[in-house]
């Protein structure tokens, strides 16, 4: 018993540290999401309650209906579509290149790495060099194959966003992919292969059954992170041009820190809490019946 | 199909290697612009860096921060890793399952109620608001890393130790953590990068000169984008790379150890 008294101690300063910074928060935010908290103008000198008039606003606003598709466009793009595809067909490739000793494969593997531990910020500065209009590097090919100049922010800002975020974050999915291909006994493809079954439908009938749980739980989480994705966006195009670029974690950034509306900006993040706490839930779920 | 593969490859290699041959060369190089070209070397933007930007100060307070972050989030870590692993408690798995929904939430989410909480403590512009902020953000994904550790030591070694007449403290101390070195020595690495790279939070955080830390000060310089002032490409690339090393640096030597632990959940 005295055992267990002392071990439930050492949990303490942990229990307080992460009360102080998530705990802590959510319920600052509830509270200030049911008032005109501001940090500038006359609504500042005027703290009141409102109840629920900061989420009425909220539903009739369109920049929050134009952040939220923009969120959901944002992730199917880049983590749903880039990030998990090339991260599986790099994984794929890698593996494959290794039964083989095709060169290569360890250069591939560690520059798609660099890119993922290389801090957001470096990324997101590396990409708006490449994206610029004038001497950007992709223009600058452009034109020296005779093709026109694109002008990627301006015209095509979310398909830029989204590439430079496939860039960044290919790499996790690489790698629980990597590991979780080495888990598959390599008799079942054999075995597989005996009974005339091609490549695709190795991977179709061996590969994908016995990584299910795998490949859930991989997808909830880069779509978690890309929901909140906020560096990256920021550094290369601050949401712009207008809201074309502005996804939720943006649009509760601006509202706070750049209309200084931090009552507003606590609705906001009390409802991408929501959709986190939703999400959040299912991935706990899967993780457990593993 | 080999040179297919091949071909593959170096596609691959040539899109994630362009921004970062872009980036190097141009740290190198003083009339850098936008685009890649080789340079004419010079360190003459890592001179101006120091010379003209206060960057000694800026790479001391990182440096400082992310140190005493270490220490504290390995102190606390260890312990109540510990205590997760060895205690016998009914509601054991619902606690394990709430760091993993802490971790898996993302802090964009709750950027603006930290703001409030940490200017209504009067935190921000201190070195020990950050201290706390950045500990208390690592500590749900850590603490299930080092459990993971823990869980693999057989508690008959401390059983022994308790008979020679160790209390649970001295035991842990004396004969746990030694044999988990290789735990510990992943969790200094992530908790001092995780302070170090952090960039989000320290722009609500922190706004004071003297409290600047290395990833605000290339938050400041990539700014000036779309602003007043053209973007000074080949100083903010040495930048980048004074920021970028110790990144790269630590994450090779924690490289081997990771990988022997490699827990879903590592995206930040």
């Amino acid at each position: 018993m005295k055992r267990n008294q002392f071990l439930i101690l050492g949990l303490l300063p942990a229990i307080f540290l992460m009360t102080f910074l998530f705990v802590l928060p959510s319920l600052w935010g509830i509270y200030s999401s049911f008032t005109n908290m501001a940090l500038l103008g006359k609504e500042a000198a005027n703290f009141r309650f409102l109840g629920f008039e900061n989420y009425i606003k909220l539903f009739k606003d369109s920049a929050f209906y134009t952040s939220f598709f923009n969120t959901i466009y944002f992730v199917i793009g880049s983590a749903l579509i880039g990030q998990f595809l090339l991260g599986l067909i790099i994984a794929l490739l890698i593996d494959y290149a290794e039964r083989r000793k095709i060169p290569g494969r360890g250069i591939v593997y560690g520059i798609v790495l660099l890119a993922w531990i290389n801090p957001t910020l470096i990324a997101g500065f590396q990409w708006s060099a490449m994206y610029d209009y004038y001497y950007g590097t992709l223009n600058t090919f452009l034109k020296f194959l005779g093709l026109p100049k694109i002008n990627w922010l301006g015209s095509i800002p979310m398909l830029s966003v989204i590439v430079a975020n496939i860039w960044r974050g290919t790499a996790f999915t690489m790698l629980i992919w990597l590991s979780a291909l080495k888990t598959i006994p390599v008799e079942l493809y054999e075995a597989g292969k005996i009974d005339g079954a091609n490549a695709f439908n190795r991977f179709r009938y061996i590969t994908v059954p016995m990584l299910r749980d795998i490949i859930t739980v991989n997808l909830i989480q880069i779509t978690m992170a890309t929901m909140g994705a906020f560096l990256l966006i920021w550094a290369i195009t601050s949401g712009g041009p207008g809201l074309k670029t502005t996804t939720l974690s943006l649009f509760a950034y601006r509202t706070a820190f750049e209309s200084y509306r931090l009552g507003y900006g606590s609705a906001i993040a009390v409802i991408m809490l929501l959709i986190n706490l939703f999400f959040g839930i299912i991935y706990i779920r899967l993780f457990r019946r593993r | 199909m080999k040179i297919l593969v091949f071909i593959i490859f170096i596609l691959i290699i040539i899109f994630f290697s362009i921004p970062f041959l872009w980036l190097y060369l141009s740290a190198f190089d003083k009339e850098a612009s936008a685009f890649i070209k080789l340079p004419n070397f010079t360190l003459s933007n890592f001179i101006e860096a120091f010379k003209e930007y206060n960057f000694t100060r800026y790479l001391i307070n990182s440096s400082f921060v992310a140190t005493i972050t270490m220490l504290l989030t390995v102190l606390i870590v260890a312990i109540s890793a510990y205590s997760i692993s060895r205690i016998k408690w009914r509601y054991k798995n619902s606690l394990l399952y709430s760091l993993l929904l802490l971790h898996s939430i993302p802090l964009s989410t709750t950027m603006v109620p930290i703001y409030g909480i940490m200017r209504t403590l009067h935190l921000r512009n201190s070195y020990l608001g950050l201290i706390l902020v950045y500990t208390a953000m690592q500590l749900p994904f850590l603490i299930w890393l080092m459990k993971g550790f823990f869980d693999t030591i057989p508690e008959e070694l401390e059983e022994a130790s308790w008979i020679d007449g160790c209390t649970s403290l001295k035991a842990l101390f004396k004969v746990i953590l030694p044999i988990s070195l290789p735990g510990i020595l992943v969790v200094s690495a992530l908790s001092f990068l995780g302070a170090w790279g952090e960039s989000m939070l320290i722009l609500i955080l922190v706004d004071s000169e003297k409290m600047k830390t290395v990833p605000l000060v290339f938050y400041e310089a990539i700014r000036t984008v779309g602003g007043y002032m053209e973007v000074r490409y080949e100083l903010v690339s040495s930048f980048a790379i004074l920021f970028q090393i110790p990144v790269v640096i630590l994450f090779i030597l924690s490289r081997k150890l990771l990988a022997t632990s490699i827990v879903p959940g590592v995206e930040r």
